[in-house]
């Protein structure tokens, strides 16, 4: 909780030499790392660096193909963002984010004669009705009876990857094919593309709509003042008349719609269906999004671009190069283990007193 | 039948218990460990490579600790010395080693799942004369690896360590009143990081015991998310022994029960998600006790 606090607090519009340092320190860590690793296997890491960066941004099919991986983070980072404001340490967004796929996704296969804005409008609304329903959960125990979220949110992930599970290979299982997968989502339940031949689609406006209501919700609206002012000081809060644990409430219940809604567009955008392990862990690239962005909107969309070029370059480069895709996971952990150092305490020696 | 769920669920408990009791040593030095996954992982794979090459389970297993000691200490001290947030850094040590160890195995072995080598030299099983063909007994006691006995002595073991003598004291003092313990001219965070190294060496033997103890092969899926079950097993223990051990051999049978159960109706899924639940219930329950403790006492 003091952590995201002090996340919150960090938002001041003067430019902080030592804060740069602390978002920029993580990648350069994560590179050298990644570096170690590609000389210890013969390779020349400044060769396959600036292959990644061409196969992230070379040209507008690799842009395309970079803004879609970055569109499930961007979405996960906000979610993350907006339980962060209030000083609520929520990282149960990847069990969300499950959970909305698979509700999207059984929308989408279900409800196939409705027109197709209907269908797509009804596919996101279900994804984000049962994203924000998962998160009652954790929200009433730590508003109401004061159990703490970090535990339960991150235990609810894997309640909800194992539920997910169960369904897709049961109920929902698509009849006649493989195992784990849900039917198809029908075409006009499909998010439409934005460039031809490529799996960009209108998921990343989606994003980019949320991103800047996130942004105008934490300036200008009475519920993300509150969060804002929470996140910074519960007590203070509480002695001006704000209902903090209501406002707890809320933000986990807005923080897990938006996870939700990440999900299903994830669903209805880029895979159609929902299928076991649907995510490659984007709530907790998004939750090291958020950190790294301290929450706020620019960073926030500058660290998933970045995280989705890692990931789109790093699927073009094990196919053509022979580089296995693992790399991308070694800079992305590694950005994480590192992003939420605080380098002021590299000065000033700490002794004791809980991290 | 109650027989062979009773066996394998005391080999399956084995990994989880010695994780969820260095999980709690950890946390009563005030870290919350999440990274044991990624230990618990690297000691799997180090013990297979080390067992293929030398052919002796005794160094495999001490490879396997070392290695979990080896990410330990970055572990703790980007929390203990640069403030990282305990989970996040979790999350990423789990990740990012995850990710070595693939990368290894696609680059170097050109396998992308599971690893096999000749000649490895599993954990020995020691079948106790006389007891081995007692019903119950014999399918708890018997036929076990050294790493499954190890792990229960680890259990009175911790209690006597934590209860009983200056060490764990000072292990107490540094996770829950950092404070009064440097006023004690203790270094709270040099215990704290100790702590972690204790869990970094059990979660790198808990690894060997997956790899070379029941399959004798690694894959990058081996742990599982044992390492939250671990998570999930010294949190309904509460920091006692007794209790983690409980839980652990609880969540043991839960998996037995499920692997001997496979095709018969009931879902691995479902039972998957039971650690999970419990954690909830129980860390909701404590809550609200302790709240009617606050309300009884007035404050």
């Amino acid at each position: 909780m003091s952590d995201a606090a002090a996340l919150s607090a960090a938002g001041a519009p003067r430019f902080n030499w030592i804060a740069a340092a602390g978002v920029i320190a993580p990648f350069v860590i994560a590179l050298i790392v990644g570096a170690l690793l590609l000389l210890a296997s013969g390779r020349n890491p400044f060769e396959i660096y600036a292959l990644m960066v061409t196969e992230g941004f070379g040209g507008m099919s690799r842009i395309a193909a970079t803004l879609s991986a970055a569109t499930p983070i961007l979405m996960c980072a906000v979610a993350t963002a907006i339980s962060f404001r209030a000083g609520v340490f929520n990282v149960g967004v990847e069990g969300a984010f499950y959970v909305g796929g698979l509700a999207g996704a059984v929308v989408g296969f279900t409800f196939v004669a409705l027109p197709s804005p209907v269908l797509i409008v009804t596919e996101l609304a279900a994804g984000a009705a049962f994203g924000g329903a998962l998160m009652t959960l954790p929200g009433f125990l730590r508003a109401r009876l004061e159990v703490d979220e970090v535990v339960t949110t991150l235990m609810l992930n894997f309640i909800a990857i194992n539920l997910t599970g169960f369904l897709v290979n049961t109920v929902f299982l698509a009849p006649r094919t493989g195992n784990s997968a849900t039917p198809m989502i029908v075409q006009s339940g499909w998010l439409p593309r934005l460039a031809p031949s490529s799996t960009f689609n209108l998921g990343f406006v989606i994003a980019l709509a949320l991103l800047v209501a996130y942004h105008l919700w934490d300036r200008y609206a009475p519920l993300g003042f509150e969060a804002r002012m929470t996140g910074i000081n519960a007590r203070f809060s509480r002695a001006v008349g704000i209902d903090v644990p209501a406002l707890i409430m809320k933000v986990m219940i807005l923080s897990g719609l938006v996870a939700g809604l990440a999900g299903s567009v994830h669903a209805a955008g880029l895979l159609h269906r929902f299928v076991a392990g649907f995510s490659p862990g984007y709530g907790f690239t998004g939750l090291a999004i958020a950190l790294l962005g301290r929450n706020s909107a620019i960073g926030m969309l500058l660290g998933s671009i970045l995280f989705g070029a890692l990931a789109s370059a790093g699927t073009t480069i094990q196919l053509f190069s022979d580089i296995p895709i693992e790399l991308v996971d070694v800079l992305q952990g590694t950005v994480t283990v590192f992003a939420t150092v605080r380098l002021t305490q590299l000065t000033l020696h700490r002794r004791g007193g809980r991290s | 039948m109650i027989n062979a769920i009773l066996d394998s669920a005391f080999l399956v408990t084995t990994p989880l218990l010695l994780t969820a009791i260095g999980g709690m040593l950890n946390r009563l030095g005030g870290l919350v460990n999440i990274g044991v996954e990624a230990m618990m992982l690297a000691g799997a794979y180090i013990a297979l490579v080390v067992s293929s090459a030398t052919h002796s389970w005794i160094l495999a297993s001490i490879a396997a600790l070392s290695i979990g000691v080896v990410i330990a200490v970055p572990f703790s001290l980007v929390i203990t010395r640069l403030g990282a947030h305990e989970i996040v850094a979790g999350i990423g040590f789990d990740v990012a080693v995850a990710g070595i160890i693939g990368f290894i195995l696609k680059d170097y072995y050109k396998s992308s799942g599971i690893l096999r080598l000749p000649d490895v030299v599993q954990l020995p099983r020691i079948i106790i004369p006389g007891l081995d063909n007692v019903p119950i007994l014999g399918a708890i006691f018997s036929n076990k690896d050294p790493i499954t006995w190890l792990a229960w002595l680890s259990v009175p073991l911790s209690a006597f360590v934590i209860n009983r003598t200056r060490m764990g004291l000072r292990l107490r003092a540094a996770g829950a009143a950092p404070e009064a313990a440097v006023a004690l001219g203790l270094r709270p965070l040099f215990i704290r990081d100790i702590s972690t190294v204790v869990a970094g060496a059990m979660a790198g033997l808990a690894g060997a015991q997956l790899s070379i103890g029941i399959v004798g092969v690694f894959s990058v899926g081996i742990s599982a998310g044992r390492g939250f079950i671990a998570l999930a097993a010294f949190y309904f223990g509460r920091n006692r022994p007794g209790l983690t051990a409980a839980g652990a051999l609880l969540f043991g049978l839960f998996d037995a029960i499920q692997i001997n159960l496979q095709g018969r109706g009931i879902a691995p899924q479902l039972v998957q998600m039971l650690p999970y639940i419990v954690v909830i219930v129980v860390l909701t329950g404590l809550s609200i006790t302790e709240r009617r403790r606050r309300l009884m006492r007035g404050v």
